[in-house]
């Protein structure tokens, strides 16, 4: 698939068939997960992958983020004694790397044909308490994973001639 | 009831969404709140069918709600339009009463 219908097609997806998702392609999605950039290649994340229904079931009552009933689900985490190697600036870089983890999961997932979605509303305290999760590291976005029930029609962007500024801020590029 | 079990009750679900929910709008954009409410109203509603069986107001309402979800971020004018239907839809149900 070229590149930019990956990007374009991907969707936050919030209702998953009931099918199983393989191993080997969970494994897939991380491992496009690791390859992501980071600051000082500090690598800052850890990656809990969750594929016990049970625990999906009990992570979904910490997360009025999370829509439907996915097949599993990885959580990313910061590990603070990694980010503080890169001094004051550690922290809003991991959160950066993090973001850069998750889009190439998500990327990977939707050509492989799954959904996914990234969640930020669930509640921390309670899923570092759910997973035994250690002090130093903090969880700061969970992705969803699943075949689609439906993908979701796309949600409107801001068009590229008001985000992009040329040559200095203000003046947009005509098309 | 055992404990064990208290994950497939759907009572339970909903008070864990609450409190999850609760300490979530803390920090989140304020009209996640509704989007939280709407959540739970419509858990509410799958709870009271579930009990009573199918009434026909609450199925209606449901769809409603599902609408408003799509809405929430999208178009903040019409969810608060459907939100505002919803109300009418449960006055209704409550004058009828
Ligand atoms: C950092 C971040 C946090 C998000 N958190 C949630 C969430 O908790 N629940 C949810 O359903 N969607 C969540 N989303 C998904 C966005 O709502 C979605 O990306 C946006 O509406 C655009 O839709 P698209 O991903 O289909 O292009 C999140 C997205 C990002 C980037």
């Amino acid at each position: 698939m070229d590149l930019m219908n990956i990007i374009k097609g991907r969707r936050s997806v919030r209702s998953f068939l009931d099918k199983e998702v393989s191993r080997e392609h969970l494994i897939t999605i991380l491992e496009a997960g690791i390859w992501a950039p980071s600051g000082s290649n500090i690598q800052p994340w850890e990656f809990i992958l969750i594929d016990d229904a049970t625990l999906i079931k009990k992570i979904k009552l910490l997360s009025p983020g999370l829509y439907g009933f996915p097949k599993a689900l990885v959580i990313l985490c910061v590990n603070k004694k990694k980010s503080e190697k890169a001094g004051r600036q550690g922290e809003s870089l991991a959160v950066m790397d993090i973001s850069m983890a998750a889009q190439n999961m998500m990327l990977m997932a939707y050509s492989l044909g799954l959904g996914s979605c990234p969640i930020a509303s669930f509640n921390k305290l309670g899923l570092k308490h759910l997973l035994n999760i250690s002090e130093e590291v903090d969880p700061v976005l969970m992705i969803s994973l699943g075949y689609p029930s439906e993908w979701p029609s796309p949600p409107a962007r801001r068009p590229l001639e008001e985000v992009v500024h040329l040559n200095g801020y203000g003046k947009h590029p005509g098309r | 009831m055992a404990t064990e079990n208290i994950l497939e009750d759907e009572n339970f679900q909903l008070l864990a969404f609450l409190l999850a929910s609760a300490r979530g709008c803390l920090d989140e954009p304020p009209i996640y709140g509704s989007l939280r409410l709407i959540d739970a109203a419509e858990k509410t509603i799958n709870i009271i069918i579930r009990k009573f069986g199918e009434i026909q107001e609450l199925s209606e309402i449901r769809k409603k709600i599902e609408k408003a979800r799509s809405l929430v971020l999208a178009d903040e004018e019409e969810f608060s339009k459907t939100l505002d239907e919803i109300m009418i839809d449960i006055s209704k149900m409550i004058q009828k009463a």
